[in-house]
């Protein structure tokens, strides 16, 4: 049974959905283990939520119990949210693998197998996936899930509310993970051929880029007792509710009813979509799978040609290299969104947990003004050596000899100058952008100095940092925790308040005294062109750094050996 | 004039290249033959400046590779062994970037890049990454590369492998033109026709060393020995038919 070519298969299929498809195998053994031992940490944390909320349930003892009722709601509300958020981030880094591919039918449909045979195995693949990371949100969160059981045990109502709450988790976990396959399906079969990999990698980069900034939203539900009270309009916008609703109407509440049904429709409806996209795929998958030479032609990659003669050579050359980089490698992109949205969604964090959003009067006011004054430049001290990261990347080493034929001075300094720019737009102006239109509704016109006086910041942070830049994006490796990791996150940190500290107080400064911003901006600006023109300097003087194994640096086999 | 001189390297303690020198003029195509790990990608990764030597020097029109590595640069076009290329762009995209990295100017650029597409029948294929190219089409794409600048010597490591015979033909004629009008060919192949059809002289490569260098006339002359019968004997290459017997008796065996 264990070589039968179905359970070979499986195998196959369950280790590739751990590869990601953008590593190597030395990599996706190392991320199976790191994922694994995620797993481990998420039973950790798991233990460390139940002492945490163990003391709001040694106060609400005493409560009355629709008081505790409430609380309960919330807090499944949350359990809830926690599980789908796991599974659905595991489904969505492995997106790519959900559905046999055009590698799998050439490889596969060449070997004595039936189709029948090769969806079984990816189905089962899929299924044990899934199963992993649902049963291992489950574990994880049993000790938290136990404590809010306890009324109902006190109740004598312990089992229906075990059966009510185990149900309708597994069922939100489930819907997580057929939500993401249902999305994965639906581009396969829509996605016209030549842009399925790309829109798949954008696709993929947005569901995490999104499951990040969601975090900030999943924190706050235990603290959304009232609004379950008060039946907010938000909850049937907040997927995690209509399954805490579902567990009430399975309870005999029959005020969940419109919440426990919206949990129903969209588990049916992303169960249907999945199916539909995986027999749609099984009856078609000789003519999914080829490339069809006219939807090739029609459709596919950049067309425009122009675009690469905008600016200086070199410079334009490599920023436009990049975009495409960031626009077309899933390793890249996801990368990129990632450490966007891990800072976004600290903020975001922030932001909801501000307190005056709802009156903004004179005192509500000055209170989210810090928040807001900190928020961007949180976001672009993250953001910087965020994509500074992104860059450092490889992409192909082999495929860097173009850039060392055609290295000379001038274009060394427009090589900084791009990757410069690049960090520049992703990490200085997009933040400040993003969070502009809220500084524009709490401080108003004063929001124009502050945005000048954070532009300034963000450039003299982004030249210090982009100092010892020598190389084109993608070229070489990176190696993280080059030195000794406890001291460099000691460093960063301290680095962090001192950076946050000193520029919450300049912009505050620069609200009040107008002279003092225009100063700021006069003095933070030289500085930034001095460290500017120093690098710049330094990149025409040094070479370019390349990582690489040329052929000829491997030791041949030797076969004609005397 | 490219001239090589006493070409060494070393990678830690083992000698890949030794004192290997040979010259290439102007409107010659020299066929750099030599069996695997001889030295021949190591000479060509010194030859268009990848690699620097551990000793000796190269030189291209009196511009030697160690005192100014660019400018002897932007006077070789290469087209490498494996075809590695950013695959992740377009033709159009990649030759684009070659292009403005070699600081062409930007009408230039473009007329040549569309004109070499069509020319090298990759124009159809210009929306597609070259992720679905195969090795024909990658190599396509790395001559017009290796091209786009007018080279004044061109530099080719196994250039013919995975092309048709339509792109073998046209890249042959292609080089013979490009050296009757003054151009230096150099390449690497294992391939003897070629040799004997495409250059005017064979450097022979083994263990390091030049074994052989003579004109191709000199193989057709009655009476010589052939290109592949000499290349077996310079590089002292053992009889293969016992090989080849072993090998069909352990696959008709039991």
């Amino acid at each position: 049974m264990r070589n039968h070519p179905v359970a070979v298969l499986t195998r196959h299929f369950f280790t590739s959905l751990f590869d990601f498809g953008v590593l190597s195998e030395d990599g996706a053994e190392s991320l199976k283990r790191l994922l694994l031992g995620g797993l481990a940490f998420a039973i950790a944390v798991g233990l460390l939520l139940a002492r945490v909320f163990m003391t709001k349930y040694g106060m609400l003892a005493g409560a009355p119990p629709e008081v505790y009722l409430r609380e309960v709601v919330a807090d499944h509300a949350f359990l809830m949210a926690l599980s789908m958020w796991v599974v659905a981030a595991a489904m969505a880094l492995a997106s790519q693998s959900l559905f046999p591919d055009e590698i799998d039918f050439r490889i596969l449909m060449a070997q004595p197998l039936s189709r029948a045979e090769v969806f079984a195995a990816k189905l089962a693949a899929l299924l044990l996936f899934a199963g992993l990371f649902v049963a291992g949100s489950q574990v994880a969160l049993l000790p938290l899930g136990g404590l809010t059981l306890i009324g109902a045990a006190r109740a004598g109502t312990l089992l229906p509310a075990t059966i009510a709450f185990a149900g309708s988790s597994l069922a939100a976990s489930a819907f997580a993970a057929l939500g993401i396959v249902a999305i994965q399906g639906l581009l396969v079969l829509l996605a016209s051929r030549s842009r399925l990999l790309i829109m798949s990698g954008a696709v993929r980069s947005l569901l995490i880029g999104g499951l990040v900034l969601a975090l900030p939203f999943v924190a706050q539900l235990p603290a959304t007792a009232g609004a379950f009270a008060a039946h907010a309009w938000w909850l049937a916008w907040t997927p995690p509710a209509w399954f805490a609703g579902l567990e009430r109407w399975l309870l005999g509440d029959a005020t969940r009813t419109s919440l426990a049904l919206q949990a129903a429709s969209a588990a049916a409806g992303a169960g249907a979509i999945a199916t539909a996209s995986y027999l749609t795929l099984y009856r078609r998958f000789d003519r999914m799978t080829f490339l069809s030479a006219r939807a090739l032609q029609g459709s596919g990659a950049s067309t425009s040609l122009t675009a690469w003669c905008r600016g200086a050579p070199v410079r334009g050359a490599v920023r436009r290299f990049v975009a495409l980089t960031l626009r077309r490698s899933v390793l890249h992109q996801g990368l990129a969104a990632g450490v966007l949205a891990a800072a976004g969604g600290l903020v975001l964090n922030s932001l909801l947990n501000a307190d005056g959003w709802d009156r903004l009067d004179a005192a509500a006011r000055g209170a989210l003004a810090g928040t807001l004054l900190w928020a961007p430049m949180t976001l672009i001290f993250l953001a910087i050596p965020g994509i500074r990261l992104a860059l450092s990347v490889p992409l192909d080493l082999r495929a860097n000899w173009i850039f060392r034929m055609t290295e000379d001075i001038d274009g060394r300094a427009e090589v900084a100058d791009a990757a410069g720019r690049t960090v520049l737009a992703w990490a200085v102006v997009l933040p400040i952008a993003l969070v502009a239109p809220l500084q524009w509704r709490v401080l108003g016109w004063g929001s124009l100095t502050v945005l000048l006086v954070e532009a300034a910041i963000g450039w003299v942070l982004l030249e210090y940092l982009m100092t010892d830049w020598g190389r084109v994006p993608f070229t070489c490796s990176y190696i993280p925790g080059k030195g000794f990791v406890p001291q460099m996150c000691v460093k960063a940190f301290a680095a962090y308040v001192v950076f946050t500290v000193a520029t919450g107080l300049l912009l505050r400064l620069s609200i009040r005294h107008p002279g003092i911003a225009a100063g700021a901006i006069v003095i933070l600006g030289a500085a930034a062109v001095i460290l500017r023109t120093r690098s710049l300097r330094r990149a025409r003087q040094t070479n370019l750094m390349f990582e690489e194994q040329l052929p000829s640096d491997l030791s041949p086999l030797q076969l004609n050996a005397d | 004039m490219l001239q090589a001189r006493g070409l060494t390297k070393r990678y830690g303690g083992q000698l890949a290249l030794d004192r290997v020198s040979f010259e290439l003029r102007p409107g010659e195509i020299v066929g750099y033959l030599g069996p695997n790990g001889s030295g021949k990608s190591t000479t060509v990764n010194l030859v268009v400046g990848l690699l620097e030597p551990t000793a000796g020097d190269v030189s291209l029109l009196g511009i030697r590779a160690a005192d100014d590595p660019i400018a002897y640069k932007r006077l070789i076009g290469y087209v490498p062994e494996e075809p590695t290329l950013y695959a992740h762009l377009t033709a159009g995209e990649y030759l684009m970037l070659v292009g403005r990295l070699r600081r062409l100017p930007a009408g230039t650029l473009q007329k040549r890049v569309g004109a070499l597409l069509r020319l090298l029948q990759l124009h159809d294929s210009r929306y597609r990454s070259m992720t679905t190219f195969s090795k024909g089409m990658r190599q396509r794409v790395l001559v017009a590369s290796a091209l786009l600048h007018d080279p004044r010597l061109l530099v080719l490591d196994e250039p013919f492998s995975g092309l048709d015979v339509n792109a073998g033909l046209l890249l042959r004629t292609l080089l013979q033109l490009m050296a009757s009008e003054g151009r230096m060919i150099f390449f690497s192949t294992h391939r003897f026709d070629m040799v004997e059809k495409l250059c005017s002289r064979v450097i022979v490569l083994s263990a390091g060393r030049i074994v052989l260098e003579r004109s191709v006339a000199a193989f057709a002359r009655d009476g010589a020995d052939s290109l592949e019968e000499t290349f077996v004997r310079a590089t002292g290459q053992p009889d293969f038919a016992p090989l080849a017997r072993d090998i069909l008796d352990t696959i008709s065996g039991g």
